[in-house]
């Protein structure tokens, strides 16, 4: 199935370690060679800076698939047309309604959505506050004589400032708990149809269904037990809590290339299909030659034909045809027809 | 991690011919809990005004399934007894090119839910060592689930074949076709 | 006073029909389900298994039967959709009034049956008994089906009960009661697996009887040969060796050119005519000129096909003979079937294992319901009303003076005329639609309007009920437990699946209670319905449905038992005749002379094209239930006007052209189909819809004269383009209006 996935694959290898260079350079520039970085987070630095090179890898190898590559090089070329503002304009909108908060999901069903935007929400949110952090392009200083409000530099650069107390102190400072609340919420409704629905009882695994849900709530929990645990318990717990958050989390972060995880990068390319049928349709739309209806584009089925050629499948047929150029449906009657003749002149229909 | 009890003894036998176009198939596939109330198999009438012929499309479950050989997602997965099954929900970008590229016209896109779809042989119930829903109540055994043995028993003259010829292409499926006895391969011209 | 109320718009608002969808996921508790019910379907007369699943007193899916042996889980469309029909936001779920200006309000029990009661005695006082009839349906089980006949003559005391059978297969049952002396197909389907040829003439078994095709299918897997007589190349005939398109109305003749070309040939039994059947010499006397030129002309199929299907017929060693309402629905109905079962008792081809005859029987209890004493001319086991030692055994059964007996009386059709005469003035019906099923129904409605009271009992508000000025809300088919018998004369036994909605009632339980009503409570004392059945054994016995030996247990146990089965014992009886022993008080198998005559309405200058009618797979009868579920609405969503392409270019019509149909009774307009499988000179409108999609405003009311089916499949038209497109997909496709 997988035929150009087998080996080791040495321009993402290359693209990889380029990342991973790259954010180590920025991680040196924006925490002032480290001047603004928390050792307390080190793991968590190395994990970070694994799972960047797992997914710049895994994308890069994704991305050379024949119809993956397909599709990134005409949403490029689409994309930078003379077309650009409105599909500029239309790809934003549609990263709004489908990436940030995932309607499409709404149509296979309602509460499952709202469990996944929950999830998703909790989790975007929990990188776009821990990444900085662990990367020290974020850090919190006090100044020497105000012992009251703090100061907030990024890449070293102060942006902003904030009293200790204040409402937007406590949001701040609490913003993994709420992130952490999303995510349990989320994480316990969609494990709650994995327990229930017939369908997905069926069809799902343990490490790509179960594990990434437990994953979640575990970092989840433990987030909040840290939380807690200073709020509440005066850090007795602290050092159980912290280790058992720092292993959840730099599981999940070396997990992320592989498992479950990777449906975050690759959703982006929904945007790329979209904007592909779009300009698609502009450019004409193919007709079945059985059923006499549109029903691709014409530029689809082309770039079909080619890809799958890549792929070693060859449909042409006699007088340059081709077994896709005809509509589902198209095929259907085409292979009920073929039967109906091989089943006459074999003489009998039935027995 | 779900308890399997998938019978490979048991195998799809398809034979249009004795289709009638009821839908009864299409009724029971929607009960199927893997699709919730949506049908995946397909029943159309081949040139209604000139006949009433009908046909009848299960996935055919590919050897080496174009539908996920084309998936851009890597969305679409054939499991260990081959079944190739539906798209991964997560990983589904309803690019559509499973959709087209299916020389079977199998795959269904959901175009609201950005999402394609097809049969995966009632997966609920054949991995609990049940029988499909379409093949079990077909009216007319258009679509058969059973025993290779039990098939050859019944039907004597005809031979189940799972090879197709589409143009160059090559296709072999685990669902068979009932063709006539000594023929080895169905070749769509 | 039995006009609609309001507006028919608004009485569709409120009551439909409308479309019901099971939810996304299904309904609640169909994945864990409190119980899985044994039953059957309620759509056809193959009456298959099926398991529905319980969740709450509700019905949340279905899971297939796979043991019962006839269909081994198998079902249609309907069968599969079957449980929509429970939880329908359209079920009536109190009894309603009829409200001059508002339409229908639910009233409680108490005033429904104390209005009717009283209307019902304010009617027979004033003109009579007979004044009030009763029409019923043989979706019903034994059970209530036994108890109407009883409670139509022991409390209403009316002479005038008749059944929907009438409009499905009374032809055939006069037919069989002419040649055989019973009425019942001769063979369990099983005997199809190995017939050598097989004939089926006017039964679209894929569409009306689709779960017998694997029956069909199998025998040809077996090497059998298929002959389909049609006027529409059906399904089932596509692959057929041989398809026969006759034009409606030609059967008896094509049947007696067969017979011909049989005795020309000598493929003949002589010895099973000589020793076992009576009326040969006359029987082909009657059919000596139907050579093929003759044939030919009067049947509009080529010599050839007649010739080939002849000696296909003729030199077989086995075959099976199966017909329903494309030869039975004629002027001509009973010859029709004897026709048929000439060129049967000529082969000798009967009463042995794959060699069997009979009709496929339409509704769910088709069968059953027609042996118990429905009809206005019957009492249970199919006995005669007329017999004087029938009424006196059944009056003993029932405790009744004999001379109280009601005698017999008016059939369905006759009844709707007797209305307009001013002879009925009142009538209670249940599980009919007439407004639907009848033909020419401009004249049902005016019938119906005419009526001084008419109560009605239903689950859903039906067209006709909407004319009613009582609605009873009765129960649904896995409602109340029962028995029914299959097209084959299998019984077999109904479960109650869950109990009727709060404020519903069962079916049995509102005719109980409007016999205690009548006074004649002591003889209408069932506690349960197997006592019900208890007392139709022992009313059937001795009869030639005789159901004595059959119990509930037996029933289950067994999963089915075939009638006659006289003694607690006897096994039942699958296959008949096997004993040579036919029902005839002679005991001889009688040929009856067919002489063709043609159809009551053939087409002139004026109307000149022939119209017949039929079903689509996806809905059953009238529609009153299947017209309310979603998915087989979808399906087929309107009646499609089937026209052959040379007609067609003859009017200029192209598809989907919208096609207004006139015949002599009424118009209508459909949008046309075209398509090469039906006959040039015939046109064909399915008759499942109501209001202005009803076929039935077209369709002949000429009764066939022994067994008074009407003539739904031949009538003369004419056909007019209106200039418009028809809809290709309605926005309201379950809107039904009534004018």
């Amino acid at each position: 199935m997988f035929r150009l996935f087998k080996t080791l694959n040495r321009l993402a290898l290359i693209k990889a370690t380029i990342a991973a260079v790259l954010t180590i350079a920025l991680v040196l520039i924006g925490s002032r060679n480290l001047q603004n970085f928390d050792p307390a987070l080190i793991a968590y630095l190395i994990g970070t800076v694994f799972a960047i090179f797992g997914i710049a890898y895994r994308y890069s190898v994704w991305i050379q698939r024949p119809p993956t590559k397909l599709y990134w090089r005409r949403s490029m070329q689409f994309l930078f047309s003379k077309y650009f503002f409105p599909y500029l304009w239309r790809s934003t909108k549609l990263f709004f309604r489908n990436i940030l908060f995932q309607r499409f999901i709404a149509y296979r069903s309602r509460t499952r959505w709202f469990g996944h935007f929950m999830l998703a929400t909790g989790c975007l949110l929990a990188f776009a506050i821990t990444v900085p952090l662990t990367f020290g392009w974020i850090h919190f200083v006090l100044k020497p004589g105000d012992e009251t409000t703090y100061y907030a530099l990024l890449f070293g650069f102060e942006a902003g400032s904030f009293s200790l107390g204040s409402p937007l102190a406590f949001i701040a400072f609490h913003g993994l708990v709420w992130c952490s609340v999303l995510v349990t919420i989320g994480a316990v409704m969609m494990m709650k149809r994995r327990f229930t629905d017939g369908g997905l009882i069926a069809t799902q695994s343990f490490e790509n269904d179960w594990l990434p849900l437990i994953l979640l709530i575990a970092i989840s929990v433990t987030g909040l037990g840290i939380s807690y645990d200073y709020t509440f318990l005066e850090g007795k717990t602290y050092q159980f809590m912290a280790v058992t958050h720092a292993i959840t989390v730099v599981l999940f972060l070396v997990w992320l290339p592989f498992g479950k995880f990777f449906h975050i990068y690759q959703r982006l390319a929904q945007l790329g299909a979209n904007l592909y049928k779009t300009e698609g349709k502009r450019r004409g739309m193919a007709t079945c030659p059985h059923t006499g209806k549109e029903f691709a584009t014409q530029t689809h089925i082309n770039d079909l034909k080619k890809v799958s050629k890549e792929l070693g499948f060859n449909y042409d047929k006699e007088g340059g045809r081709n077994h896709m150029d005809l509509s589902p449906e198209g095929k259907r009657s085409a292979l009920a027809t073929a039967h109906l003749k091989a089943r006459k002149e074999g003489g009998k229909l039935f027995g | 991690m779900p308890e399997t009890n998938y019978d490979q003894e048991m195998a799809f036998f398809v034979d249009m011919q004795r289709c009638i176009g009821c839908h009864a198939c299409e009724m029971a596939c929607a009960e199927c809990e893997t699709n919730g109330q949506e049908s995946m198999i397909h029943v159309n009438y081949v040139d209604r005004e000139k006949s009433p012929q009908t046909t009848v499309q299960v996935c055919m479950h590919c050897e080496d399934p174009t539908c996920a050989n084309v998936c851009p997602a890597d969305a679409i997965h054939q499991d260990e007894f081959g079944v190739v099954h539906s798209a991964n929900t997560s990983r589904c970008i309803g690019c559509s090119n499973c959709v087209l590229a299916c020389p079977f016209g199998v795959p269904k896109k959901m175009e609201e839910a950005e999402l394609m779809m097809k049969c995966n042989m009632c997966y609920d119930r054949t991995s609990a060592g049940k029988k499909p829903m379409c093949a079990t109540v077909c009216p007319s055994q258009a679509l058969f689930f059973g025993t290779k043995e039990e098939i050859e028993r019944m039907r004597p003259d005809s031979e189940p074949v799972n090879s197709f010829l589409f143009g160059q292409q090559e296709v072999n499926t685990k669902v068979n076709v009932m063709m006539p006895k000594g023929t080895h391969q169905l070749i769509i011209p | 006073m039995a006009k609609l109320p309001v507006s028919v718009d608004k009485i569709i608002e409120k009551h439909g029909p409308h479309k019901a969808y099971a939810p996304q996921t299904g309904f609640q508790g169909n994945k864990e389900p409190d119980k899985l019910v044994k039953t059957h379907c309620c759509y056809c007369g193959m009456q298959c298994g099926i398991k529905l699943k319980v969740k709450d007193n509700k019905i949340a899916g279905f899971e297939p039967w796979e043991e019962f042996p006839f269909n081994e889980g198998r079902l249609c469309p309907k069968g599969v959709m079957r449980y929509m029909q429970n939880n329908h936001p359209d079920r009536l779920m109190d009894p309603v009034e009829r409200v001059e200006g508002k339409g229908f309000k639910p009233v409680d029990w108490e005033h429904a049956m104390g209005r009717t009661v009283n209307e019902i005695k304010r009617i027979q006082e004033k003109y009579g008994k007979d004044a009030f009839a009763m029409l019923s349906g043989v979706s019903l089980t034994n059970e209530k089906s036994y108890m109407i006949g009883k409670f139509a003559r022991v409390a209403l005391k009316t002479a005038n009960l008749d059944y929907n059978g009438r409009l499905c297969m009374v032809s055939a049952g006069g037919g069989n009661k002419k040649a055989f002396g019973l009425d019942r197909t001769s063979n369990s389907w099983a005997d199809l697996k190995h017939a050598e040829v097989i004939l089926i003439a006017g039964a679209n078994v894929s569409e009306t009887f689709p779960t017998l095709t694997h029956y069909i299918w199998q025998a040809r897997d077996n090497g059998a040969k298929l002959i389909v007589v049609d006027p529409r190349m059906i399904p089932l005939a596509r692959t057929a060796d041989l398809h026969l398109p006759v034009r409606p109305g030609g059967d008896s003749a094509l049947f007696g050119a067969i017979l011909k070309i049989m005795v020309d040939n000598d493929w003949l039994d002589h010895d099973f005519i000589d020793n076992h059947t009576t009326g040969f010499q006359d029987t082909i006397d009657a059919v000596k000129d139907y050579d093929l030129d003759w044939a030919e002309e009067h049947t509009g199929i080529s010599k050839d096909l007649i010739y080939q299907a002849a000696e296909m017929w003729g030199k077989a060693n086995t075959s099976f003979l199966l017909h329903a309402r494309g030869i039975e629905h004629h002027t001509k109905g009973v010859e029709n079937v004897l026709s048929c079962i000439n060129i049967v008792l000529a082969s000798g081809r009967i009463g042995r294992p794959y060699c069997g005859y009979g009709t496929i029987t339409g509704q769910g209890n088709g069968q059953g319901g027609r042996e118990h004493g429905h009809k206005c001319d019957q009492l249970p086991g199919n006995r005669d009303i007329t017999n004087p030692e029938h009424r006196k055994y059944i009056s003993e059964v029932w405790g009744i003076d004999e001379k109280d007996m009601p005698g017999k009386g008016l059939s369905a059709y006759e009844q709707i005329e007797a209305i307009h005469r001013g002879e009925i003035k009142g009538m209670i019906s249940i599980c009919f639609n007439p407004l639907v099923s009848l033909p020419n129904n401009n004249f049902v409605r005016e019938a119906l309007e005419k009526l001084e009271f008419y109560v009605c009992i239903d689950t859903f508000l039906s067209e006709t009920a909407r004319h009613a000025d009582i609605v009873m809300a009765g129960s649904l088919h896995e409602e109340e437990e029962g028995t029914v018998t299959t097209a084959e004369g299998r019984v077999v036994k109904i479960n109650e699946a869950i109990t009727p909605p709060k404020n519903t009632r069962r079916d049995g339980e509102i005719i109980m209670e409007l016999a205690a009503r009548l006074g004649e409570k002591d003889k209408f004392d069932f506690a349960t319905s197997e006592d019900i059945f208890n007392e139709l054994r022992v009313a059937s016995k001795g009869g030639t449905a005789d159901y004595y030996g059959i119990t509930y247990k037996k029933v289950v146990d067994n999963m089915g038992i075939f009638w006659p089965c006289k003694t607690l014992d006897d096994p039942g009886t699958p296959r008949l005749w096997e004993d040579k022993k036919f029902a005839t008080a002679d005991q001889k198998a009688h040929f009856n002379p067919v002489s063709y005559r043609p159809a009551s309405e053939m087409p002139n200058k004026e109307f000149p094209v022939v119209l017949t009618t039929g079903r689509v797979v996806s809905q059953y009868l009238s529609g009153s239930s299947t017209r309310r579920i979603g998915k087989l609405i979808d399906q087929y969503p309107e009646p499609l006007l089937e026209i052959h392409p040379k007609l067609a270019f003859q009017y200029g019509i192209e598809n989907h052209d919208l096609i207004k149909v006139k015949t002599r009774r009424g118009e209508a307009e459909f949008p046309a189909h075209v398509v090469e499988t039906i006959r040039e000179d015939t046109v064909f409108i399915p008759y499942h819809w109501g209001g202005k999609h009803s076929a039935n405003q077209l369709t002949i009311d000429n009764l066939d004269p022994v067994s008074k089916i009407p003539e739904f499949k031949v009538c003369a038209c004419q056909l007019e383009k209106t200039g418009q497109k028809g809809s290709q997909h309605l926005t309201d496709t379950a809107y039904q209006s009534s004018l």
